[in-house]
């Protein structure tokens, strides 16, 4: 066993394409993920049913491994009549949708309890403040809280984020050929594992660094106010 | 006297109802749960008029002054701003509010914000002023309270008497015409409290209305109109600073004011 840089060179278009796939099903879980946990991270700071609904949700999603909710989402939906027999069923047929959604929940779930530990962290009087000087709730909440939140949650976003970069490759297991799946279909041509997985995780080791550098930027900037104290 | 021009005046907000008074405060009840908190408070504020708010720890200062710009929601009795009733209707306390400015014990100040940034953030999203116009307010206001040269710096690079200044110079950046404080110079080291405490006696001179929760009482009398001595919810006994301090006329203020001085 060792590692063939030829092979590698030469399977290089196809990792590639995978990590295109990767990304295609990435970005839009990311984008989706984070406007569902908001108000899910919301309800979950409030009182009687709609913090009751927000907790089973943040349990569930994080409960259920994605796999199987991504198979869950692909075949098992399209069993119910709902689904088989209405519009609904071209739309749960296409693999990267179920990858969306499937996805989604689960960092939806994750990103909720995120934001909600990061609102906690905000102290009630900073908000006072604010309030008593005349902002509505929705400024001091979009204005002042959800930016004090994002300070202090950087680090455990960035654990989400390369956890969820890592996990896209379930959506093998949806047929999509993904970075991971890639390297497994060169595997199966050529019968060396070694060559094309080891490639494969360099650039999944590349993709996560850059974001960590993204990250310490990010870090940077928004918490300036820490660094000089 | 030097210091009264240092802070102009703000303009005061006149309105139909008897224009001497500032805030009008009938039967006000006010319960955490069962426990109540304040029972039957009368208070009247006049426009102008500094009022300064001692007693014992958990006698309900803090909630009496929270009550008054709607931090804690009253539960009955009535609560008049400059003729403006507060009820729990949001267009009533926005309309309350800016007419008050509040400091608090411990800042409060934005962390992630600049010094200039904590004066001008309500300029801009409460007030909705163009950023060069409300950037002009705020120095004016940081000059006055001594930390101009502080405008670019964080919270966390400023000592606690700076911070509480800031605090300051943020309220009176919307030119409220009353002023809360609760208990402003309780978090400060010795040397700090001198400088928070010039800082208001100088504002107390320029005609604005003033409450305030404190324990300085040498603060007290030099800049009081009236003292008001709370005690597990109630006004136990009010009067003019003179009176107050040197004919108490209760058992329970003369006990307390030997414990303080
Ligand atoms: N949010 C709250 N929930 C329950 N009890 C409270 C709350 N705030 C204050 N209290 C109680 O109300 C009483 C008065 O408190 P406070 O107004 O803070 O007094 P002071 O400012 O005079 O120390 C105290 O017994 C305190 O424990
Ligand atoms: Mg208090």
């Amino acid at each position: 066993m060792h590692y063939d840089p030829v092979l590698a060179w030469e399977s290089m278009p196809t990792l590639l394409a995978g990590t295109a796939t990767t990304f295609a099903v990435l970005l839009p879980v990311l984008v989706l993920g984070l406007l569902l946990a908001l108000p899910v991270a919301l309800m979950r700071l409030e009182r009687g049913g709609k913090a009751v609904f927000a907790a089973s949700y943040i349990a569930f999603f994080r409960g259920v491994p994605s796999l199987v909710l991504l198979y869950l989402v692909y075949s098992g939906l399209p069993q119910l009549s709902v689904v088989r027999d209405t519009f609904l069923w071209t739309v749960f047929s296409n693999a990267y949708f179920c990858a969306w959604v499937g996805l989604t929940l689960t960092h939806s779930g994750y990103m909720a309890e995120i934001i909600r530990g990061g609102l906690a962290a905000v102290p009630p009087g900073v908000v006072e403040a604010a309030t008593a000087l005349g902002l509505s709730p929705r400024q001091a909440l979009f204005r002042l809280r959800l930016p004090m939140a994002a300070r202090y949650v950087l680090k455990a976003y960035q654990n989400e984020l390369l956890i969820m970069v890592k996990s896209t490759s379930a959506v093998s297991a949806i047929t999509l050929v993904d970075l991971t799946a890639a390297a497994n279909t060169v595997f199966d041509y050529t019968y060396d594992p070694f060559t094309p997985l080891v490639t494969a995780a360099a650039i999944y080791w590349c993709i996560v660094n850059i974001m960590r550098i993204g990250f310490t930027m990010a870090d940077r900037k928004l918490n300036r106010h820490l660094a000089r104290g | 006297m030097n210091a009264v021009t240092q802070i102009a005046v703000p303009s005061p907000v006149r309105r139909e109802t008897p224009a001497a008074v500032a805030i009008s405060i009938r039967k006000l009840n006010k319960f955490y749960g069962g426990f109540q908190a304040l029972r039957d408070i009368d208070l009247e504020v006049g426009q102008g008029e500094i009022v300064i708010l001692c007693g014992p720890s958990g006698s309900g200062k803090s909630s009496l002054i929270r009550c008054i710009n709607h931090l804690e929601q009253h539960n009955s009795g009535t609560i008049r701003v400059n003729g403006t009733e507060l009820t729990h209707k949001a267009s009533d306390v926005a309309q309350v509010r800016r007419q008050l400015g509040m400091v608090f014990q411990g800042f409060n100040l934005f962390p992630h914000m600049t010094v200039l940034a904590n004066c001008t953030f309500a300029l801009r999203l409460a007030l909705r002023l163009p950023a060069a116009e409300a950037n002009d307010i705020a120095r004016e206001y940081l000059a006055r309270v001594n930390v101009q040269d502080q405008a670019a710096k964080y919270p966390s690079e400023l000592s606690g008497g700076q911070q509480q200044r800031v605090a300051i110079a943020r309220a009176l950046c919307l030119k409220p015409s009353i002023m809360l404080f609760d208990e402003p110079t309780s978090a400060l080291d010795p040397e700090s409290v001198g400088s928070v405490l010039r800082i208001m006696e100088d504002l107390a001179a320029t005609g604005i209305t003033m409450v305030c929760v404190t324990h300085e009482m040498g603060f007290a009398r030099r800049v009081a109109d009236r003292c008001v001595f709370m005690e597990k919810g109630e006004i136990v006994e009010e009067g003019t600073s003179d009176r107050f301090f040197s004919a108490p006329s209760t058992a329970r203020l003369k006990a307390f004011l030997q414990q303080v001085l």
